[in-house]
């Protein structure tokens, strides 16, 4: 916007503190206003595992909802060879968690604002972008390549959610044979274990921590707070109300003090009430 | 702009803050409560759970307090009831400083009147010792009577009425002042042919003429007492504008003037030869006892009789003010207090000082006690059969009670024994005070029913009390049913009051032909007119309409066919009689030919105007009042829930249609069930839509459709919507959950069981495709299914499966319960959302307009773009409390009256303080009640600000845990009570403009940008609240629909709500958005001023923001430009224009 181009020579890099350019985005070569993508390049140590090269990762932050990643790809291609694309809500790394899933079966994805990874083939690239003139923006949808959006995305969208029957039961049950497999693996092991835990020859048994097997009761949080509800009640019936002189007077002495509260209360709830007004009948 | 300010505050913030929030943004009302909880008083006005110490709890009571305490308990529900009546008794009682203004004021006009100067003597009819300045307050008809008048200073004046009495309550102080008319002015004939009514007229204006003179007088004006012409009244202001009382100035003859037994009931006083003016041969003997002319005049004598009277009574009974004033009270809440015939003040106290006299209260109760027993005397008491008198030992020439029950309708004898005192009160009114008194001790004894307020602090109109409402708009139009009742003789007992003549006729006539149809007719009381003393006294025909109200019994009052006694019985005549020629001999399925009615009627909406026709059929036929003059009001919002369907040009209000689904959806339930080869059995199939429950604004209709409008997918066929077309109609899928057996086939894992569950949908599908030849489509989350032109959506649950969702590892292996939203909405989805479709299917079972009032309330929450705040099932519950606690009215009985109720249940709830509880079922006990309301209280920061507690819910308010937000709920609040006052003035007002559309069209000057949706691309363009003339095709065509079989339709496809949920998904943290989705062509648009704050450079908060360095610093703020932009390219095709309204955002 506007404090942008008054400081900064036209055609320069647009660098801000924090160490990010920034690139603005256009939708297409007709629309008057442009978005502004924040880009840098990655440098978090944490994740070394993930595809995320510290040299050649590029970070990219506000991507707009109707850029998808092969949108991104195209649009970024113009400074070197890409070789993936990784669009997120959230910076952060994902965690890869089970087993992989069908698209069809996974949750619906958000349609925000996006942070992406770009992987660069060479490290170069990356000056590349960050010596792009803040004046010449990216252009999303272009006659070579159109975005769609609005109507036509969403009958794109139906048209793709319809699945055959067939195709579906194919993607169960590959994925349930996968289950099973990993099931019948999880069980082998466990059977391994209670292998082990049998006497060797010697007589001596291997003792590692519970797992699994014969227990006494469910290992879990609600039941233990179960039992232990169980023995305060039964101590509970256990006891007389009412038999000794004292216990009566006792319960004369709180059947008072129930009322006196009582009392309070109302009080308390009429001081309330009339401090709202409450009895003005019209 | 206020209320942009209110919604806009940060909606993140769930939890109401007490004063900061509230001073500037809310209701004035609220306001003015706000500011007064500020300046004056230290109270700490939040509610904190009590802490005493032990030593307080334990110390031994001493006998006073014990006294006390055991009282509170045994007499009261809970103290709270005593303490809140004597707070009520405190605001309503007058104050000691007022007392002294009224005192002075009193005086002073006291002195004045004695005063009079004296005139000549002059015939009655001269009035040119009159100025012309002040008028005389009398009708005079016929226009001439014999008699001497003449002014002389009265004979005494006295304070009468409540004021002495210490029963005068405010609003509307009225003081009696009884002003004596010296025996010299009178003649002893004077009680014959208005000669006495005509001389108090003049003898008032005398006095209004001489008080007019003076400057300690302010305004003054005529009136009559409780709308009787013949007792005209002289209203007194004092001076200065803002003292809020009037002072009434009576003229009464001197006590004994008149001997009582001339005022018999069944004694003539007004000679019908002079009434007329025709030369009659009857004698006097033969002449028509004037009953009410007599009671009227009787009632000037014994004024003063009856203070004494009550004086002396009340001396004894300490409590007896007060009871006087919580029955007023009761009786102003209910309207019945005012106008003619009405149960006024005076009537109260006479009904206690019977009590008092018969020993059925006794002078040591409290008022709170002879509240309680007068309504119990009153619920169980019928004065118009068993009158009651005061009188102890009447004198020989008194009346009998039969004599009484002849001539008046409802019968209460004062202590003279011969003036009845409910002489002007139709049995129609009595019967409303008792219907009322019954059903406010059904309250009372309720202890889930908070007594207090349903009894003396809500106000029951009759707009919101009665089901259908009728007004008869030119009242001059009674004088031709008066000639057509041949009511000559009545009229002149009355005065020539044709309204009050021919009303208890009307009624009768009515209730005959209502019948069993209603459980109650009421009728406004007119209110005393009130005219300035320079004008003359208006006509009977310039008073307001009268309106009726009618209590329909929902089982009978629909009903088309009124069905008579047999042809040849003698009761036939009466049967033709009243229905003319609308009655006719018809043969009936068993066998028996009688007479009978049938009235027209084919669909629910045109039932429920039964009445209706029966009233115009009747009032015309029997009363001459043409249909013209009727204004009835049952069913003016129907509109805006009936469906013009294109297929069959028949405009439906949606009972049907809900039938229609009910009826697939048991039959896909009953095939389901059948279902063999399925690995697990079905264990249970439960619909969770509203359209299952009657409450679907528009359910959804089958629809043939036309397949060359749509593309077809290139495999299954199924169809899609074109490009360039416009969008297709919408399909409403049906939710329906199957929940399958429990197994150890059951995978443990949450990814496992996701696929399990769609290799049941493919299954099913498979199954019901096979048997049943009907379309599917199976998807991982659930399955489509077409029948008989609609779509069900199965889905299959797994009971275990929101537990298996909970579950995780803890690192020392335990199993760890962790509660989390996918489980949440899993069970809501799965359990709370059947369970309560099919509890408020019940509840439609009971009350049939139960789904018609959900309908009007959730369209008109769409329409004021509130549907996403309050959600489909938190109003379906609102509208269920209507009906399951309808205190103090009973449920609704027309969509039209529950409406009304649920816009005033939203706008007067105290949510703030209160938790609104649903007793579904009757499943909470009182115990639960107070469990309920104290777990509340006790952590109310932290619960959702509209809390609805259900018998499955006590604790967590469910269904608004999400929404509304505090803003929302002050917005809905306004927007709610501002409806009210709308739509109340209109259904109340014939001469208003009829459009009560206009509550459904929200204001969008309020929004910062408004997006306008291209009307071809909304697909419910046809629901909205004004539909346009023609609207587009949309690929459906006429004729019947196939069971079963056919393409796949294009299913739940609606670009508006897809389009909306992007934008809220893109920029949900800078804009709050807002749609109808009933076919709504708008999405207004509000900023949030939170991000319009600049903000320092994060990387996790750039979303749609530029950035700004100044210096070392980059601030980020919104980039409106772009996101304006963004709204137009994300709904290309469906966005007309974006208007940005608001400049705000210019920083």
């Amino acid at each position: 916007m506007a404090p942008s181009k008054k400081k900064h020579a036209d055609d320069q890099a647009y660098l801000i503190p924090g160490g990010f350019t920034v690139l603005s985005l256009q939708f297409s070569s007709d629309t008057a206003a442009r978005h502004s993508l924040y880009v840098k390049e990655h440098r978090v140590r944490a994740e070394k595992s993930s595809g995320r090269p510290m040299d050649r990762t590029l970070f990219v932050l506000n991507i707009p909802p109707y850029c998808s990643e092969g949108v991104v790809k195209e649009l970024f291609s113009q400074f070197g060879v890409i070789q993936s694309v990784e669009l997120l809500d959230h910076p952060g790394s994902v965690q890869e968690s089970g087993p992989k899933l069908a698209k069809i079966f996974m949750p619906p994805a958000k349609q925000g604002f996006k942070v992406g990874y770009v992987v660069f083939k060479k490290a170069s690239s990356i000056s590349a972008v960050k010596s792009h003139p803040h004046d010449v923006p990216l252009v999303v949808c272009t006659e070579e390549r159109q975005v769609k959006t609005g109507v036509q995305k969403w009958i794109q969208q139906y048209t793709e959610s319809l699945i055959q029957p067939e195709k579906l039961q194919e993607i169960v049950d590959s994925f349930m044979q996968d289950y099973d497999k990993r099931k019948e693996q999880e069980e082998e092991r466990q059977r391994q274990e209670a292998e082990q835990q049998q006497e060797d020859e010697e007589g001596w048994v291997k003792v590692t921590r519970g797992h699994k097997g014969a227990k006494a009761r469910p290992h879990s949080e609600a039941a233990n707070q179960r039992t232990l509800q169980r023995e305060k009640q039964k101590k509970k019936r256990k006891e007389l109300m009412n038999f000794y002189t004292w216990q009566h007077r006792n319960t004369q002495k709180e059947h008072i003090a129930e009322l006196r509260k009582k009392f309070e209360e109302d009080k308390q709830r009429i001081a309330l009430l009339r401090a709202q007004r409450k009895f003005r009948p019209y | 702009m206020k209320k942009k300010q209110a919604v806009s505050e940060e909606p993140a913030e769930m939890i109401p803050s007490d004063s900061s929030s509230e001073g500037e943004n809310e209701a004035p009302t609220k306001a003015k409560r706000s500011k007064t909880e500020d300046a004056g008083e230290k109270e700490e006005v939040v509610y904190h759970p009590v802490k005493l110490s032990r030593n307080d709890l334990y110390r031994p009571p001493t006998a006073d307090e014990l006294n006390q305490l055991k009282e509170t308990e045994s007499l009261f529900h809970c103290s709270l009831l005593k303490m809140q009546m004597e707070e009520l008794l405190k605001e309503v009682t007058l104050s000691e400083r007022r007392k002294g203004q009224i005192d002075s004021f009193i005086q002073t006009v006291t002195n004045l009147l004695q005063t009079v100067p004296e005139s000549l003597q002059v015939e009655v009819s001269d009035l040119s010792w009159l100025s012309g300045a002040v008028k005389v307050p009398f009708l005079l008809l016929p226009k001439t009577t014999k008699g001497k008048f003449r002014m002389v200073p009265p004979a005494s004046v006295d304070v009468i009425g409540s004021y002495p009495l210490g029963t005068c309550t405010k609003p509307n102080v009225m003081v009696d002042l009884a002003v004596t008319i010296p025996a010299s002015v009178l003649q002893a004939k004077d009680a014959i042919n208005q000669r006495y009514p005509r001389k108090r007229a003049l003898y008032l204006a005398g006095l209004a003429e001489h008080l007019s003179r003076s400057s300690d007088i302010g305004t003054m004006r005529y009136s009559c007492l409780h709308g009787n012409r013949l007792r005209p009244v002289l209203l007194v202001c004092p001076p200065d504008k803002d003292s809020s009382f009037t002072i009434r100035v009576h003229a009464c003859p001197p006590p004994g003037y008149f001997k009582p037994s001339r005022f018999h009931p069944q004694r003539n006083n007004i000679r019908t030869e002079w009434y007329t003016g025709l030369q009659t041969s009857q004698t006097e003997t033969n002449e028509p006892p004037t009953p009410h002319y007599n009671s009227s005049l009787l009632g000037d004598l014994l004024l003063r009789a009856h203070l004494q009277f009550l004086s002396a009574v009340s001396s004894q009974c300490p409590a007896f003010a007060g009871g006087v004033a919580l029955l007023k009270v009761w009786l102003r809440q209910r309207e019945l207090d005012q106008g003619t015939g009405c149960f006024n003040g005076f009537l109260a106290s006479m009904l206690l000082a019977y009590l008092l006299m018969t020993h059925r209260i006794s002078n040591t109760m409290t008022a709170y006690q002879l509240l309680r027993n007068s309504l119990n005397f009153l619920a169980s008491t019928d004065l118009t059969n068993n009158g009651v008198s005061l009188a102890k030992n009447p004198d020989s020439t008194a009346p009998s009670l039969a004599d009484f029950h002849d001539a008046f309708q409802v019968v209460f004898i004062d202590p003279s024994g011969h003036l009845n005192m409910c002489a002007d009160m139709t049995a129609c009114t009595y019967k409303q005070l008792q219907r009322e008194a019954s059903v406010s001790m059904q309250f009372w004894d309720d202890p889930t029913v908070d007594g207090f307020y349903s009894l003396l602090m809500t106000p029951k109109p009759m707009i919101r009390t009665s089901d259908h409402i009728f007004q008869l708009c030119e009242l001059v139009k009674f004088q031709s049913s008066c000639k057509k009742l041949n009511l000559l003789s009545e009229l002149m007992d009355h005065s020539g009051n044709y309204i009050q003549t021919a009303l208890p006729f009307i009624l009768s006539l009515l209730q005959r032909g209502l019948g069993q149809r209603i459980h109650l007719l009421t009728h406004s009381l007119s209110p005393d007119p009130e005219w300035s003393v320079e004008s003359e006294a208006p006509k009977y025909k310039d008073q307001p309409p009268l309106s009726f109200g009618l209590l329909l019994n929902p089982e009978l009052a629909a009903s088309v066919l009124e069905r008579g006694p047999p042809a040849d019985s003698p009761k036939a005549a009466e049967f033709r009689q009243l229905w003319g020629p609308r009655s006719e001999l018809r043969r009936f399925q068993d066998g028996a030919i009688t007479e009978a009615v049938l009235w027209e009627g084919e669909h629910m909406c045109q039932k429920r105007l039964v009445p209706k026709q029966i009233i115009t059929h009747l009032l015309q036929l029997h009363a001459d009042i043409p249909e013209s003059c009727l204004r009835y009001v049952g069913a003016a919002l129907d509109d805006v829930i009936k469906t013009g369907s294109e297929v069959n040009f028949e405009i439906l209000t949606g009972e049907e249609e809900s039938l229609v689904v009910v009826q697939a959806y048991d039959d896909l339930s009953r095939k389901l069930w059948a279902l063999e080869d399925l690995p697990l059995s079905i264990t249970a199939v439960q619909g969770a839509h509203p359209a299952l429950r009657y409450t679907q604004v528009f359910p959804p209709v089958p629809l043939k459709l036309d397949y060359s409008f749509f593309e077809r997918e290139k495999i299954s066929r199924s169809l899609v919507p074109k490009e360039g077309k416009p969008c297709p109609a919408y399909i409403t899928p049906v939710t329906v959950i199957c929940h399958m057996e429990g197994s150890g086939k059951w995978p443990h894992d949450r990814l496992a069981i996701r696929h399990i569950r769609a290799a049941f949908h493919i299954r099913l599908g498979a199954l019901l495709k096979k048997h049943h030849n009907y379309t599917c489509r199976p998807c991982p989350t659930h399955l489509d299914v077409c029948k008989d032109g609609l779509v069900f959506r199965i889905q299959v649950a797994y009971h275990r499966e929101p537990q298996v969702l909970r579950e995780s590892l803890s690192p020392e292996g335990l199993l760890v319960l962790r509660d989390n939203e996918e489980a949440q909405a899993l069970e809501m989805a799965t359990i709370h959302k059947p369970l309560l479709t099919s509890t408020l299917h019940g509840l439609q079972q009971q009350h049939q307009c139960f789904g018609a009032v959900c309908r009007l309330a959730k369209r008109w929450l769409a329409a004021q773009l509130f549907s996403d705040d309050v959600t489909e099932d938190a109003a379906d519950l609102l509208v269920a409390s209507l009906f399951l606690q309808p205190a103090p009215f009973t449920a609704p009985g027309s969509p039209q009256v529950g409406f009304l109720r649920f816009l005033h249940l939203l706008s007067s709830f105290d949510w703030r303080n209160n938790p609104l509880i649903v007793n579904l079922n009757s499943q909470l006990t009182a115990a639960d009640y107070t469990e309920i309301k104290n777990g509340f209280m006790a952590s109310r920061e932290s619960l959702p600000v509209m809390f609805i507690a259900t018998p499955k819910d006590h604790k967590l308010s469910l269904w608004t845990k999400r929404s509304p937000s505090v803003q929302m709920l002050q917005r809905v609040v306004l927007v709610a009570a501002e409806s009210l006052k709308v739509l109340e003035r209109q259904l109340m007002d014939g001469s208003q403009t009829q459009d009560i559309r206009v509550v459904m069209r929200p204001p969008l000057d309020a929004y910062d940008v408004v997006i306008h949706l291209n009307p071809k691309q909304v697909p419910l363009l046809g629901q909205a609240v004004d539909p346009p003339v023609v609207n587009f095709s949309r690929g459906t065509s006429g004729g019947s629909v196939r069971p079963s079989g056919g393409v796949l339709p294009v299913i739940d496809y609606n670009p508006v709500s897809i389009y909306l949920a992007e934008l809220r998904e893109a920029f949900g943290d800078l804009a709050l958005f807002f749609c109808d989705p009933l076919g709504g062509t708008v999405i207004t648009v509000l900023w949030k001023p939170k991000a319009f704050v600049k903000a320092p450079f994060k990387t996790s908060q750039v979303s749609a923001r530029s950035v700004e360095v100044t210096g070392e610093e980059a601030k980020t703020f919104p980039n409106i430009e772009a996101i304006l932009q963004d709204f137009r390219i994300m709904g290309k095709d469906l966005v007309k224009s974006v208007e940005a309204k608001t400049e705000k955002w210019l920083l």
